[in-house]
């Protein structure tokens, strides 16, 4: 299992809007592709309006205070406690719109519903508001009109239970309602859907249960307050829920409570569209699902037939189909299960997707996180509300999710008896998922007491309340289970079954449970889990991640020679690449299906675990984490301002070439095992390996020879690799392996020459560019017989894979940050540096650094430079022996790379120096290091002069002095005398055009000079040198040196790198 | 004193054990054999990890085997170590009917080699061996209504009743496969039928021979810190188990 989810990082705080929405249980308008309402440009706005509610002229109701909202197609009311009074209305069940003209000043508006009830509301705001209310409520009719919803009612409303309730009210009078029914509906046209209870019976005894008396107050409460979709909650009906749903009306009351109703009533057709689409396809989750079918309510007499079975594959299924992502989980199919029982499976289906999408939010997702959430929530609101069971469980090392969390996963239907469980369940659906944490939180509470009563078998509360506490006599997490079992399985018992008043004994513990719930433990409400949760998330998130990270890193068959750590980082650094360019869905958890004849590359056994993979584009954005020359990197400096690197993934064929090298199991894909292999193939090579490592990378065939074009491309590999080196030393070395390989190839071409080197083969057999060319004994020493190549292959390429993480590794916090990451690195260096880390959020990071640009460039401060990706060698040093040997392509190539800046290079060509390099180096941020020095020896001022910077800079203005930047260790030294030669080269002609600006700049770069040594000053301070020749630099540089004053010149080289460390 | 209470549990040496595995490999009919002696041919799934105790006497010894039976589908994978932290013991269950599961199993034990209690007895249990036997062994008393809940036994690999002809054409993991492996590994290794019970006793009896209780011993006098449960009850503890010692004659092995 290597799954790797970025999906946590996306979490996004709901709206306002949206919170709205989730109350009213209003189908988001995005949440189906397939919802008849393509044309929802023209969408009505969406408004809210205080309002004062009363019903009808029956005058059966209080009138309540409230705001009225429309959400088209949706008109909902919730009165201002949120909790009294409220509805959810479709647009399309409102048949007729009157403005009542009672009294003078009142603007209220009558709502005829299909079936005959009327609204009232009050608009108690002002006129125009009122007004603008009742255009927008228009305009949401007469779209409604026009998609014909208004048809559509009547065919929907069939559906629901509650119509034929209302319709033959004879239906409910016997007590064995549901056996007459169930004949009728035999015989008769079943035109409301009805679950698997209507024909194997429904859990408990109904004559307890007292259904016909239920169902007869919710009859007379439907009546007048309409039913189904056109539903208003009173208390009425919240009470009535709370005393338990009849059974069979419990399935659409669910719905209708929990709003998938709407969901069925947007979809009409999709569940059985859905499961014809996805007819006879298989995953893990199908496969997960028939594993439990067998298994979910056993029970129960309808899961012991085919019928039963079969609804409930359909339903899972379906929902499986529909989210992908979420699959199935365990605890689903118990869910599923209890559902079917009272309800269609297509009701079923919406209201598994209600439950997964908005009531339990990430309860069922892959990592879980919203049960891991919810159960932290749990324990913190634990903590607060009962601080001494808390402290006891934390004593003796108890965690409380070992029981509670069964009880949120699958809503007590596992924990308790059936009936009870379903009743919680009825609770739940009305009032949110707050009624869980109640009811945990109570049966935790109420168990202090009552379980004292078990053993202690007297009444008295206050002894109770001083002896009992057996919660807190618990040593251990099994004890703490068993009690709480014991508790939910005595549920059915009396409460206090020793009182002398009958009707106390009659009280059962549920019925004390939920009523301490709801009466007392109010004080939990929606916003205070949302608070919590949101106090939690990024707590749980972490563990939850890091937790992934050591299991992606436990299950990697191979670890190569990385140690545990350095494959963290290696993880690291795909979750970065990840985050920023995710793979393609397809990619993520595609399940791979071994063929079991085909015997792949990696030869893993039954490989059938979904595996995260990543495609070219992820990769990329990877490799740019670790490798140097796999990224753009600019350094940006502004001037006074903050200066930055600006960093982006490069593109080069080469990159792709390594992701297929890399691709073993040829997926067009890559595991995190691939890319630990990957980089365990070249990170930890020596000179020889390298070389065939590099070798094989470009025999595409695998022969063991380079072709001819393989060859070009893998010098255009190098070059692309040693693009911003500076100076032509990496150049030169690229044209002598071309000038040399093909020498040699030629030389050992199957008609063997005399092994002279020196010696050009007179006539070159003649050779197809794609036939076997080169093979490698003949590359080694190719490579080998440059001094440049032979130290690539040494040490740099190797060392190019980085793995420590680069700075500013703040992962996007919405992960959707394209392309470039406007990486600012180095802490604060320019007075704006507090401002900066104030505002530093991912889209003001990019207009800061535009504005900074700006500036600069306004200023004429704006300075890019590229970073080199090597940056070893600038130029040659000493001649060696061997050197002799290449010198003509040597000269050939200084004067192909001089052509650009020919002009420049007269200019400055002979500042041949001997200066003392200070180079700045840093760990990871802006402290400077004064480093060693090194000694650069120009062997010939012809040379010298060419030195450039690789990177297109001519048309930015620069300033010298001005860049100084750090970077990870082994580069800052050569870098920093790159960049010198870069500021060096760029200086000249900006100094001349823009002379009069010179004076105010070099004041601004002394500043800017002090700061810098102030900031690097640990380190500075020891240097006295440095120091002298800062100062050496300023004077002379206030003396107008910027002249190509070749003397001066070679003089100002040390002062000037010394100036480069700020 | 108030030890009457908990000298009972003074006496037995508990034993924390998890079951780990893939979903549906017979975990909790494993522990119900043990533990009740029933086999349910539909159990539900596990959701997060369920709770069982059960004695079982080692020569001198009464251990009280405190058995965490976790959800065995992958997502719930993150839950476990909540479960197995602590563990002195863990069986790791596979399906011999399916391959995939052994390959999970080899999983976990390598979770559990660097996660948890670094002492950790585990225990390899190829569970449903009676769907690979010729039908001849599945003798005795329930061998009739087993045959039939075959049909319907959704814990079974899918789709298929046993042909009884062939039982061994099921088998996807050879014996000497995992035994191979378990010893590699350094487990206890076992093959057993959680419908037949073949096996499931000798697992817990295995383990408990296996477990250093001394050390748990040990361990327990050090963390008895809680409020309490102060240094008297240690005192009492250690009395205990020396009196045990004389006591206890019988040799059963687990006494279920």
């Amino acid at each position: 299992m290597a799954t790797i989810s970025t999906a946590l990082r996306n979490f996004k705080e709901p709206t306002k809007d949206q919170l709205t929405q989730f109350f009213f249980s209003i189908p988001s308008s995005t949440s189906l592709t397939e919802s008849p309402s393509q044309d929802t440009d023209t969408d009505v706005e969406k408004m809210e309006i205080n309002a004062v509610l009363s019903l009808g002229e029956q005058g059966v109701e209080d009138s309540y205070a409230g705001k009225l909202y429309i959400i088209a197609p949706y008109l909902a009311f919730a009165s201002l406690d949120r909790k009294s009074v409220r509805f959810t209305i479709p647009l399309s069940t409102i048949r007729r719109v009157e403005r009542l003209n009672a009294r003078a000043g009142i603007y209220a508006l009558s709502l005829l519903t299909w079936h005959g009830m009327k609204i009232i509301v009050q608009l108690t705001s002002l006129r125009p508001t009122a007004d603008l209310f009742c255009s927008l409520l228009r305009d949401g009719l007469k779209i409604e009109l026009q998609k014909g919803q208004m048809k559509a009612v009547k065919g929907f409303t069939k559906t629901c239970f509650s119509e034929s309730l209302i319709a033959e009210p004879a239906v409910a009078d016997g007590e064995d309602a549901a056996a007459t029914s169930a004949e009728k509906d035999a015989s008769a046209e079943i035109a409301y859907h009805g679950g698997l209870g209507l024909k194997f019976k429904f859990p408990g005894d109904p004559k307890k249960l007292r259904e016909t008396s239920k169902l007869k107050l919710w009859t007379t409460y439907l009546k007048t307050h309409g039913r189904n979709i056109t539903l208003l909650r009173y208390p009425q009906c919240t009470r009535l829920v709370q005393v338990g749903l009849p059974n069979r009306l419990r399935g659409e009351m669910w719905e209708t409570l929990s709003g998938s109703i709407y969901l069925r009533y947007a979809n009409p057709g999709y569940y059985d569209r859905l499961l014809q689409e996805h007819k006879g396809r298989t995953s893990t989750s199908t496969e997960d699902i028939e594993k439990d079918l067998h298994r979910s309510l056993p029970e129960y007499a309808g899961y012991q037939s085919e019928e039963g079975i079969s609804a409930l594959r359909r339903v899972l299924q379906a929902y499986s189909f529909k989210n992908p992502e979420l699959g199935y989980c365990q605890a689903m199919n118990i869910l599923a299960a209890a559902i079917l029982i009272y309800m269609s499976e297509e009701q079923a289906f919406w209201l598994l997707e209600v439950l997964c999408d908005r009531l339990l939010p990430g309860y069922y997702a892959p990592s879980m996180h919203g049960t891991l959430l919810d159960q932290r929530v749990f324990e913190a609101l634990v903590q607060r509300c009962l601080p001494m069971i808390h402290e006891h469980f934390q004593t003796v090392d108890v965690q409380l999710s070992v029981a509670s969390l069964p009880w949120f996963l699958s809503l007590f239907i596992n924990s308790m008896p059936m009936v009870f469980a379903f009743r919680i369940v009825d609770c739940f659906f009305c009032m949110g998922p707050k009624v869980l944490f109640q009811v945990g939180y109570v049966a935790l509470q109420s168990l202090r007491s009552s379980c004292e009563c078990f053993s202690a078998n007297t009444v008295h509360t206050a002894i109770l309340k001083i002896n009992g506490e057996q919660l807190l006599q618990i040593q251990d997490d099994g004890g703490f289970l068993n009690l709480m079992r014991d508790y939910f399985a005595s549920l059915g018992s009396s409460a206090h079954p020793t009182s002398s008043d009958p009707r106390a004994r009659a009280i059962t513990r549920f019925q004390e449970l939920l009523l301490i719930s709801f009466r007392e433990f109010s004080i939990i409400t929606d916003e205070t889990i949302q608070q919590e949760r949101k106090r939690h998330r990024s707590e749980i998130i972490h563990s939850i991640e890091s937790f992934s990270k050591r299991s992606a890193i436990r299950n990697l068959r191979s670890l190569g020679r990385f140690d545990k750590e350095q494959a963290g980082l290696v993880y690291d650094a795909l979750y970065k690449a990840m985050c920023v360019a995710p793979p393609p869905q397809t990619l993520l958890a595609t399940v791979v299906k071994e063929p079991s004849l085909v015997s792949t590359a990696d030869g893993s056994v039954g490989e059938e675990k979904p595996e995260t993979r990543v495609g070219l584009k992820t990769f990329r954005q990877f490799l740019s984490e670790v490798a140097t020359w796999a990224r753009d990197e600019r350094i940006v400096r502004n001037g006074p301002f903050r200066e930055r690197v600006d960093r982006e993934v490069a593109e080069h064929e080469f990159i792709d070439r390594l992701f297929y090298f890399w691709d073993v199991g040829c997926r067009g894909a890559l595991s995190f095992q691939d890319l630990v292999s990957g980089l365990d193939g070249v990170m930890f090579n020596d000179l020889m390996e390298n070389i065939e490592w590099f070798f094989n990378l470009h025999d595409k065939n695998k022969d063991g020879y380079l072709t001819k074009d393989e060859v070009l491309t893998l010098s255009e590999t190098f070059l692309f690799i040693f693009r911003y080196e500076i100076g032509d030393a990496y150049l030169g070395a690229v044209s002598r392996f071309m000038t040399n390989a093909f020498e040699y190839g030629d030389a050992l071409l199957p008609r063997p020459e005399p092994k002279d080197e020196e010696e050009i083969p007179q006539s070159p057999p003649p050779i197809g560019s794609n036939q076997p060319y080169l093979n490698l004994a003949t590359f080694r020493m190719v490579v080998l017989a440059d001094e440049v190549l032979e130290s690539f292959f040494e040490t740099d390429l190797s060392a190019s894979f980085k793995l420590e993480l680069l700075p500013d590794l703040d992962l996007p916090a919405s992960g959707s940050s394209v392309g470039g990451i406007g990486a600012g690195i180095g802490g604060a260096s320019g007075f704006l540096g507090d401002l900066w880390s104030s505002i530093a959020t991912d889209g003001n990071k990019k207009m800061f650094n535009m504005l900074t640009d700006e500036f600069g460039k306004t200023i004429g401060k704006h300075q890019v430079i590229h970073k080199p990706s090597i940056g070893r060698y600038t130029k040659l040093e000493e001649p060696k022996a061997r050197e002799s040997l290449l010198t003509p392509s040597m000269r050939k190539s200084a004067s192909k790379s001089s052509l650009k800046s020919s002009d420049t290079s007269t200019t400055l060509g002979t500042a041949t120096t001997t200066p003392t390099v200070v180079a700045s180096s840093s760990s990871s941020n802006t402290n400077l290091t004064s480093k060693p020095t090194v000694t650069i020896t120009s062997s010939s001022s012809d040379k010298e002069g060419l030195i450039e910077s690789g990177a297109p800079l001519p048309q930015v203005p620069t300033t010298p002095g001005a860049d100084a930047r750090e970077e990870a260790k082994s580069l800052a030294m050569l870098q920093a005398v790159a960049k010198a030669n870069a500021a060096v080269m760029e200086r000249t002609p900006f100094a001349i055009d823009d002379a009069e600006d010179s004076d105010e700049e070099d004041g601004e770069d002394e500043d800017e000079d002090e700061d810098d040594e102030d900031e690097g000053g640990d380190e500075l301070d020891g240097d006295d040198q440095v120091l002298d020749e800062v100062d050496a630099f300023l004077e002379a540089h206030d003396s107008g040196l910027t002249e190509a004053d070749k003397e001066v010149a070679k003089r100002e080289f040390g002062p000037l790198f010394s100036c480069i460390l700020g | 004193m108030a030890e009457s209470a908990s000298g009972s549990q003074d006496k037995s040496v508990q034993v924390k054990l998890v079951l780990l595995g893939e979903a549906a490999v017979g975990k909790s009919s494993v522990v119900l054999r043990f533990v009740s002696n029933e086999f349910q041919p539909n159990k539900e799934p596990t959701i997060g990890a369920a709770f069982l105790t059960q004695k079982c006497r080692l020569e001198d010894r009464i251990l009280r085997y405190e058995i965490w039976d976790t959800a065995g589908q992958e997502r719930f994978h993150s839950l476990a170590p909540m479960y197995y932290r602590n563990a002195q013991a863990a069986v790791v269950v596979y399906d011999v009917t399916k391959a995939s599961s052994l390959e999970k199993a080899k999983s976990w034990v390598k979770e559990l080699q660097r996660q948890a209690n670094p002492n950790i007895v585990i225990a390899l249990a190829g569970n449903k061996v009676d769907l690979v036997q010729p039908s001849a062994s599945s003798s005795g008393s329930s061998s009739s209504p087993d045959s039939e809940d075959e049909a319907d036994d959704a814990t079974a690999t899918p789709g298929e009743t046993p042909p009884s002809g062939e039982p061994e054409s099921l088998r996807q993991v050879p014996r000497e496969e995992a035994q191979a492996y378990a010893q590699e590994a350094g487990l206890l290794f076992f093959e057993t039928s959680a419908k037949t019970g073949e096996g499931i006793v000798e697992i817990f009896t295995e383990i408990a021979k296996k477990i250093p209780i001394e050390h748990i011993l040990a361990a327990s006098r050090n963390n008895s810190g809680r409020p309490g449960a102060g240094g008297r009850g240690n005192n009492a503890r250690e009395e205990n188990v020396n009196l045990q010692d004389d006591q206890t004659k019988s040799k059963d092995a687990c006494n279920c």
